[in-house]
């Protein structure tokens, strides 16, 4: 059963931090097709957050198609989160490698490309979230 | 369907005006943060929704009836007071009784219980009772009728952290369990943002922000740019700008939007609500309140 | 109900316990007395045909608890304490601890909490009262009992019969109503004091002595037997005057009749002229002087005891139901 956390003051809200928890013990085995979700009530009482809050990721990750919830009986996992396949990491490495070497000769410092690293990330999960 | 109106609301005590002019809809089932520096009029708003003041001007209705003075409907409020007013000699288990006496539909082994869940003595006197236990007692009193509306006038205040969270924790569990509506008051904004989903910000005796917090949020960001002289930049996609921040090489402004932002030259970025709240507060003029008769996008002020 | 009792437990108890203590005391000094009054034979006197003049003994007798008689004009304070003490605080408290705002947040209206508490704080005040005043008739009959039976005076009629239970109502319904226009216990409790004492008096001074017309009438002035306005009977002036109503100081007994002012009518008088002397009665033969007595005759006493607690009783239940009104229609 996977155990939810909250960080308060990373400014990511906190529906999107349930769903990224979620994904990630996915991702990580952790949760396997089949396993029950925490209820609204157990986590709204481990946290002490609104319950409209679990509803929302619960719901995100309904659309998603990665879980169900069944009336009476609580939500469950449906299918697990793989990484994209090998050839297919190969080829995305390749594509950032290519970038990289255009920013760096455009003139960014290693610092300034993490920096646009991590805003393009926040801007294209929110939106994708969203 | 929404549980309390108040249309053009205003207050006054002989010559002081707490509130002027406040109109809001909160909708049924929704945790509300009512927040704004003290002497605002939260405690004034809280007070004419539990039907202990008259208004003296505006209406406010509460499941679409007057709370003055009508007692089945404050029957179905529930309202702990600022600094929780008990009676310093009873003992719980008297408090208990005195909910169960004064009220038509009580659960007392819903309360008892909740009392040893959290470990308060029956027989202890409530003086001698902590900050915190005095606070869940009060809530419990609040909540043994089963009422339909929670209001909660600053109960945060006096308690530890600890006490806190777990002040929240039971309100939450009773916000899982049914469809009650549940309004609080703060003057401490980094707390409400896990609990409450829509936000009434009172500032001036005025309503200054009313709507849902995922949809302000979502309506208003920071954007970081390059120092710029002009004063009121013309940005695409910016309805109106709340609050700037300029220094020597950068320009940062908390921005309310009603469009994308396309410009380059302005890196977006989301913005919590207890900056939100500041940035408002800090500018009394404006203002993010929903058109009349539309939760929907707000008018410029 | 159970909410009024559990709340003002501790003052209900204390009043219960306080007079408790004073019908203790009443009872073990009444019995005192009654035994000296019987050892001295004072009821004998008084009993025996012909009406002897048992005044040396009743004197003897009030002498030996003059003490006591310092007492009695305290228990004059008791409706007060009560007043101030219970009515006062009992809604203003609430409002200054603002534990009014649990109160009124039940599903109990304000109007009901509000008879309630004014029902029950009113009925044992009554029945305190009640019980005490009974007590203290009974303690106070060998004293006023006497041969000029003094029930109808200032300061007595107030406390005995029925009107202290009166005064305690209205001491009560005076201290809520205050508490609950000023919602301030100590503003309130000092408001009730002036209040009740502004009442008392004016009532007492103005009212009383007027619930009936008062009976005038005309006495020989004698120095040998009793004349006058019968016993027991409120004096409310008594004036020696002459045939043609010019005033002389003294009083039906004569006995005071001075000296200088007979002068003035009876130029020949002299300072030895004794009161009971032949030259002394022609000058009021001659002049026709007799006493004029403005008074309330005894068999009125119960009469006006019933006018004055009911008057107060009114006042109680008119200021009980303002208060309810108020609280009912109060903003905050």
């Amino acid at each position: 059963m996977i155990h939810f956390r909250l960080n308060a003051q990373s400014g990511v809200a906190t529906y999107v931090q349930l769903v990224h928890q979620v994904r990630h013990a996915l991702r990580s085995g952790l949760l396997e097709p089949g396993d029950q979700l925490p209820t609204v009530k157990e986590v709204v009482g481990s946290l002490a957050i609104n319950p409209n809050t679990v509803l929302k990721a619960y719901r995100e990750l309904e659309h998603a198609g990665l879980v169900e919830g069944r009336p009476g009986m609580g939500t469950f996992v449906l299918r697990s989160l793989e990484g994209p396949p090998p050839d297919k990491q190969a080829a995305l490495r390749k594509s950032l490698q290519r970038w990289l070497q255009s920013a760096l000769e455009a003139g960014l410092s290693p610092d300034a490309v993490l920096a646009f690293v991590d805003a393009a990330i926040r801007d294209v999960t929110e939106d994708s979230v969203a | 369907m929404t549980a309390i109106v108040a249309t053009g609301l205003g207050m006054r005590y002989g010559k002081r005006v707490a509130l002027r002019d406040c109109s809001m809809e909160i909708p049924s089932g929704s945790v509300t943060a009512l927040v704004g520096p003290n002497g605002a009029g939260k405690t004034t708003l809280l007070l004419l929704a539990a039907g202990l003041l008259a208004p003296t001007a505006g209406t406010i209705t509460v499941l679409d009836r007057t709370p003055d003075r009508d007692v089945e409907l404050i029957s179905r409020i529930g309202f702990v007071a600022q600094d929780v007013p008990l009676y310093g000699s009873f003992t719980v288990a008297e408090m208990l009784r005195f909910g169960q006496k004064m009220n038509h539909h009580w659960d007392q082994q819903l309360a008892q219980q909740r009392m040893e869940k959290l470990q308060i003595p029956l027989n202890q006197q409530v003086h001698e009772l902590s900050g915190g236990q005095r606070a869940q007692v009060s809530l419990a009193l609040a909540l043994g009728k089963k009422p339909d509306i929670l209001l909660l006038d600053e109960p945060l205040a006096s308690l530890d952290p600890l006490a806190r969270r777990e002040f929240m924790r039971v309100v939450m569990e009773t916000a899982a369990d049914s469809k009650i509506t549940i309004v609080l008051s703060s003057h401490l904004v980094a707390d409400l943002e896990r609990v409450c989903d829509h936000l009434v910000v009172l500032s001036s005796s005025r309503t200054q922000v009313v709507g849902e917090i995922g949809t302000l949020l979502d309506g208003h960001c920071v954007l970081v740019g390059p120092h710029c002289d002009s004063r009121e930049p013309d940005i695409a996609g910016v309805a109106s700008i709340v609050e700037r921040t300029d220094s020597e090489r950068q320009t940062s402004l908390l921005v309310r939007t009603n469009g994308p932002i396309l410009d380059p030259k302005w890196i977006s970025e989301p913005v919590t609500l207890e900056d939100l709240v500041l940035a408002y507060l800090a500018r009394p003029g404006a203002t993010a309140l929903p058109a009349p008769r539309a939760m929907s996008q707000a008018s410029a002020s | 109900m159970w909410l009024t009792w559990r709340q003002h437990r501790a003052q209900f108890i204390a009043g219960v316990v306080l007079c408790g203590v004073l019908v203790a005391f009443l009872v073990v000094t009444g019995l005192g007395m009654r035994s000296t009054y019987d050892s001295l034979g004072v009821a004998t006197c008084l009993a025996a045909t012909p009406a002897r003049d048992c005044t040396m003994l009743f004197s003897q007798f009030q002498n030996q608890y003059s003490s006591l008689q310092f007492l009695v004009p305290l228990f004059l304070l008791l409706p007060v304490l009560l007043g101030v003490f219970w009515g006062a605080p009992l809604i203003a408290r609430e409002v200054e601890q603002g534990t009014y705002r649990l109160a009124w947040t039940q599903s109990v209206t304000r109007r009901r909490w509000t008879v309630t508490k004014l029902f029950m704080v009113g009925s044992v005040a009554v029945i305190l009262s009640a019980a005490f005043s009974a007590v203290l008739w009974w303690w106070a009959d060998p004293l006023v009992g006497g041969p000029s039976v003094q029930r109808f005076k200032y300061g007595i009629f107030d406390l005995l019969g029925v009107v202290p239970v009166a005064y305690t109502l209205f001491a009560v319904a005076l201290g809520v109503a205050a508490g609950v226009v000023l919602r301030r216990t100590t503003v309130a409790m000092v408001a009730t004091l002036c209040g009740f004492a502004v009442a008392r008096l004016a009532v007492e001074l103005v009212l009383r002595p007027n619930y009936q017309h008062a009976v005038t009438a005309a006495y020989p002035l004698s120095f040998s037997s009793k004349t006058g306005p019968p016993d027991g009977a409120w004096v409310l002036a008594e004036n020696t005057v002459t045939a043609s109503g010019f005033a002389v100081s003294g009083d039906s007994n004569g006995i005071s009749l001075s000296y200088v002012p007979m002068q003035h009518i009876c130029p020949y008088l002299t300072p030895d002229s004794a009161p009971g002397s032949a030259a002394m009665q022609q000058c009021l033969t001659q002049n026709g002087i007799h006493v004029v007595a403005t008074f309330q005759p005894y068999d009125r006493y119960w009469l006006f005891q019933g006018i004055e607690s009911a008057l107060f009783i009114v006042l109680a239940i008119a200021l009980a139901l303002f208060s309810v009104w108020w609280v009912r229609r109060r903003v905050r």
